[in-house]
């Protein structure tokens, strides 16, 4: 066949019924799905932010007398604001995407990144909060231990997600390399 | 803008140009599962690009953008996730069948089409709706040149498949 003939085969098929549309279910189905579009960045971060400068304003109130105490709580104090001022670059400096595929991946990949150093951020914190912690209180070894592991099990499972936005990443960086480069 | 105002162009949109969406759905997803939640998906993402529509372009140059970014997006991510799934509910599918789907040519041709990847898959599919070059590098965003290049490579792949299939 040439692909005249290919186009032909193409042509014969008839739009309007290849599907019916059960449209109760698909009004439905869509409604549901608007309400749960809220953006996975929006809630990690506001929930950084709302954790971080809660509990270092709280740490801050009551454990002026311990000096690990009062580095944590500015630590975290710095964090959270980190996290604020992130978000706020972020919705304010909205990059312009062209009105393309190629201009649709970019900004899939812009939002990835952010993502991936967005987590890797949160990731890392856990080391610190962790040793401020545990300095804060050396008084009992059981203490220490479950800390510690506590903290080990944390920052192992904030790896899970930090290499899901990674591997999304890598996937999209993969896609736009197919299409950029021919 | 209202939600109705929202809603009535979308109901617009997909009345008009739903054998577009038909098209690209059963070119990335090949179970009536896939086919279902692709469709859904993609329906979502023109109800919330609907605001940001300024007209500049055709309105089916702007479905099809969207649609087929969705549909490559589903694709890739639906590769992995495609065993887990246990097909259940039918009787909640949004698409339902017709016998159209079953004509053996455009079957195959669906089947090849299928088998490319899914960047060279969204040219096919805008090579045969009949977009020129020039349209077809403002919906992808790469130069008319890598266009050609691509649509020759698409056109060879097809003919080269149908000299096997018995017609």
């Amino acid at each position: 066949m040439t692909f005249d003939d290919i186009k032909k085969v193409w042509d014969m098929q008839s739009n309007e019924t290849m599907y019916a549309i059960n449209e109760s279910t698909m009004r439905k189905n869509i409604v549901s799905k608007k309400e749960k579009g809220i953006h996975i960045t929006n809630v990690s971060e506001l929930l950084s932010i709302v954790a971080n400068l809660g509990s270092g304003t709280l740490i801050m109130m009551m454990g002026k007398s311990n000096l690990y105490l009062l580095i944590l709580s500015l630590w975290m104090l710095a964090t959270g604001t980190y996290c604020l001022v992130a978000r706020i670059k972020r919705l304010r400096g909205k990059k312009k995407f062209d009105r393309t595929m190629l201009g649709d991946l970019d900004h899939a990949i812009d939002i990835a990144s952010y993502q991936v150093r967005f987590s890797s951020l949160l990731r890392w914190t856990i080391i610190p909060i962790a040793l401020l912690i545990v300095l804060s209180k050396t008084d009992s070894l059981l203490w220490i231990v479950s800390l510690l592991l506590f903290f080990a099990i944390t920052f192992y499972a904030s790896g899970w997600e930090h290499n899901y936005y990674k591997r999304r990443l890598g996937n999209l960086l993969k896609l736009r390399e197919n299409l950029a480069n021919f | 803008m209202t939600e109705k105002h929202q809603s009535d162009i979308l109901n617009n949109w997909i009345g008009q140009y739903k054998g577009l969406l038909f098209k690209i759905t059963r070119s990335y997803a090949f179970t009536p599962m896939d086919r279902d939640d692709l469709f859904q998906e993609i329906t979502v993402q023109i109800w919330r690009s609907i605001p940001s529509f300024r007209g500049e372009c055709a309105v089916m140059t702007w479905l099809y953008r969207i649609a087929l970014n969705t549909a490559i997006r589903f694709s890739q991510r639906e590769k992995k996730q495609s065993q887990n799934k246990i097909d259940i509910d039918h009787a909640n599918y949004v698409l339902i069948e017709t016998d159209n789907t079953s004509d053996d040519k455009l079957s195959w041709l669906y089947h090849e089409i299928s088998k490319l990847h899914e960047i060279d898959r969204s040219i096919c599919l805008l090579l045969l709706e009949g977009f020129s070059y020039k349209e077809m590098a403002e919906i992808v965003g790469i130069t008319e040149s890598n266009i050609g290049v691509r649509i020759n490579r698409v056109k060879k792949y097809l003919t080269d498949k149908s000299k096997n299939y018995d017609f």
